[in-house]
């Protein structure tokens, strides 16, 4: 089989395995699992085969989808080794946690519903990951935003699931707003939207990014990304998104979808002005320390899991703004591997816990769940960058890109380089908080006093990606084994970063601060989580930060207010405009318009009903004086 | 004597005028029926007489076509009038009114 047809086989079987759910299996749950698990195992096969004898050069195929005029729309795969990667990570991950999802839902009524929604979802974001054009990749861009909406409304008879499906799509509906715009005036600008010609156009001409026009491209595609990683200033929808299933969290919150506005990033890297790119970095910056601070406000768990969520996207935004792609795929790939396992643990706790996310409801796990307790321990690790884990090298050389950056190009970028050092500190307070309040100690409620480890479905994803998370980033010695694989990972997917990953470590060693810097690194991680451990690792009841400091507990909680101020904003001005708008549709159309065709209609209605008697007779006397008028007009 | 056209005519007419009036004032779906065959009648004949006085196959011909077309005509109308009885226990025109304003 040739390379297009694995390509297309991977794409659509996903969308034959909805299909197939939503018409014969919503009612057979069991059925509807096997189908998306045996499916999304497939395509992790097909990923593997087709990474494994990939020889390395770009591929591209592209057909015409429809034409209006001169204009054609076309569908098309444009294979590189971005795309290699992200290939990797989605289909890796997404069938181990198809098959955690297997355990997690056994006792839910609508896995027929969940597991269609989790194959449109992969239809949806493998589309996103092989598209070759903008308006292909728009198109899936939007699946994967109903997807979600879909999946977060899984508990849809809950209020507060229903409110944060629907926030989210709208607050996503917000970016792509820009960047339907600035994929349209890319199209009327640069003359296509293919991302190989645009490519062409651009490479080797810095000068065509520097009109007024390509910056305001660039700043409506970012907007695309905005919206989808929810980064400044509509991040709000990503905490709430978390009334979703766990596996979901894990699946589209975390691993894969928020992650694709990064990867698009990556994709239309050159089309990105060095405006837009320093918006990104200072945007990413300032998210990582802000979303690591707030994680420690929060008692649920997966919300916590969330703000991670956001800081490590912060972390891969920045990478891209400091002129680094694929140091943020890099960080993507691994973030993905080290927060599914979070999420997941997190997933496996909250069901042995009967569904109870309030962190200091647990306590004292790690000896119930061994299993789960020391694959979280793993990815808790790999988030804070310790190194030999797979965070550590993927996160540190975005913190040592940002000192270089600093180095370099002036003092006020060390500006950025102390923010996500912050944003390390934070990450490893709220991390060594999270492991030491829900595994250590001791029970703090009776379903934790109970509690026990969770079935094999779930343990198994967890120790693969948990393994992962360990060692992901080994891949950068470049240990081969088996022609095929460096460190655990296919070696075509390794060029991308492992190359970027040597040089920036040369540019560290020539600089001279490479080792404080992997110093510095390593005793913020730890210092953060000793005192972490010493600070909340006894805890009582509730979160000492709360009792000591109520004041800046409450920001934390509430995010800085972002939430209500949006609030405020759609309720005291957007609603009087709307109030606006909708009298002056009243009186316009429904006055006017409607009232006055309407009533004009109306009339003449009723009195030409006045001929319908229901009378043969009278319809015969009509008829004679028809044939006497058409006779004398005849007759003239 | 022989007939000459204008007796036929007026025969004819006389038909027609006759059919027309019992279409115009009979009550019952099946008398009106009648009458209209009637009024096709009288056509037929004005033609027959208009063929044979003028020596030409023409009108002849066409009444050929008249009444098998009458026929037809005729099977489709008597089938809605027993249906018509079957559903609504009356044929009397001034009873099926359904259609009024």
């Amino acid at each position: 089989m040739d390379l297009n047809t694995i390509l297309t086989a991977i794409l659509l079987l996903p969308l034959g395995s909805a299909v197939l759910i939503a018409l014969f299996l919503r009612r057979r749950g069991g059925l509807a699992a096997a189908l998306s698990v045996t499916v999304g195992f497939l395509i992790m096969a097909l990923s593997l085969d087709v990474l494994l004898t990939w020889n390395g050069q770009d591929f591209h195929v592209s057909t015409e989808w429809l034409r209006f005029g001169t204009y054609a729309f076309s569908m098309g795969f444009y294979f590189n080794h971005q795309t290699a990667l992200m290939l990797l990570v989605v289909s890796f991950v997404a069938s181990w946690i198809q098959l955690f999802s297997v355990g997690y839902m056994d006792d839910d009524d609508a896995k027929g519903r969940f597991f269609g929604g989790l194959s449109i979802f992969m239809f949806s974001i493998l589309g996103i990951v092989l598209a070759d054009n903008l308006v292909m990749l728009f198109v899936f861009w939007e699946l994967v935003g109903f997807s979600s909406y879909m999946l977060i409304a899984h508990y849809y008879k809950t209020d507060f699931a229903n409110m944060a499906s629907k926030k989210a799509f709208i607050v996503n509906r917000v970016g792509d707003f820009g960047f339907l715009l600035g994929i349209v005036w890319c199209w009327n600008h640069y003359g296509t939207v293919n991302l190989i010609e645009l490519h062409g156009k651009l490479l080797g001409h810095p000068e065509l990014l520097g009109t007024h026009r390509a910056i305001a491209i660039g700043l409506l595609l970012m907007c695309g990304f905005i919206g989808k990683s929810a980064q400044f200033p509509l991040q709000v929808w990503l905490t709430d998104a978390m009334a979703g299933p766990t596996p979901v969290s894990a699946l589209i919150h975390a691993a894969t979808m928020v992650a694709a506005g990064i990867y698009f990033l990556a994709r239309v890297f050159f089309l990105l002005s060095p405006f837009t790119l320093h918006w990104i970095m200072w945007s990413g910056a300032l998210m990582t320390a802000f979303a690591g601070l707030c994680a420690l406000g929060q008692t649920d768990i997966k919300k916590t899991l969330a703000y991670s969520t956001l800081s490590h996207l912060g972390y891969m935004a920045c990478a891209v703004g400091l002129g680094y792609p694929e140091l943020a795929m890099f960080h993507l790939a691994m973030h993905a591997c080290f927060k599914a396992t979070l999420f997941l643990g997190s997933g496996s706790v909250i069901h042995a816990c009967h569904h109870e996310q309030d962190i200091y409801k647990m306590g004292g796990l790690l000896k119930k769940m061994p299993l789960t307790g020391i694959t979280f321990l793993l990815a808790s690790l790999a988030n804070c960058a310790i190194p030999f884990f797979s965070g550590g090298y993927s996160k540190d050389s975005i913190i040592t890109a940002a000192f270089l950056k600093g180095h370099t190009d002036g003092s006020v970028y060390f500006g950025v380089y102390l923010l996500v050092l912050f944003g390390a500190l934070c990450t490893a307070l709220y991390t060594g908080r999270l492991f030491s309040v829900v595994f250590l100690g001791k029970a703090r409620s009776e379903d934790a006093e109970h509690a026990h480890e969770s079935s094999p479905f779930m343990t198994i994803p967890l120790v693969v990606l948990g393994l992962l998370s360990l060692g992901g980033g080994w891949a950068v010695y470049g240990w081969t084994w088996g022609g095929h694989f460096t460190g655990l990972l296919p070696s075509t997917c390794v060029v991308v970063f492992a190359q970027a990953f040597k040089d920036l470590q040369e540019a560290a060693e020539k600089s001279g601060a490479a080792t404080i810097l992997e110093v510095v690194n390593l005793v913020i991680a730890l210092a953060g989580l000793a005192a972490a451990y010493l600070f909340y690792g006894r805890a009582p009841a509730g979160d000492p930060l709360a009792a000591k400091a109520p004041g800046v507990y409450h920001v934390l909680e509430r995010h800085g207010w972002f939430d209500d101020v949006y609030d405020w904003y759609v309720k005291q001005v957007q609603q009087r405009i709307c109030d606006l708008i909708g009298a002056i549709d009243l009186l316009l159309f429904k006055f006017t318009f409607g009232w006055g065709s309407g009533g004009l209609a109306g009339l003449t209605g009723s009195v030409l009903r006045r001929f319908q008697t229901g009378s043969i007779h009278a319809y015969v006397y009509w008829f004679l004086a028809g044939v006497i008028l058409f006779w004398a007009l005849a007759i003239g | 004597m022989q007939p000459g056209l204008q007796a036929y005519l007026t025969v004819a007419g006389f038909l027609f005028a006759i059919g027309f009036a019992g279409v115009l004032l009979r009550k019952n779906t099946l008398v009106i029926f009648m009458c209209l065959e009637l009024m096709l009648t009288a056509s037929t004949l004005a033609l027959v007489a208009i063929s044979r006085f003028y020596n030409s196959m023409d009108g002849a011909l066409f009444v050929f076509f008249i009444i098998t077309v009458a026929a037809a005509e005729v099977a489709v109308g008597l089938a809605i009038i027993v249906a018509l009885y079957r559903r609504r226990h009356t044929i009397q025109v001034d009873e099926l009114n359904y259609l009024k304003h």
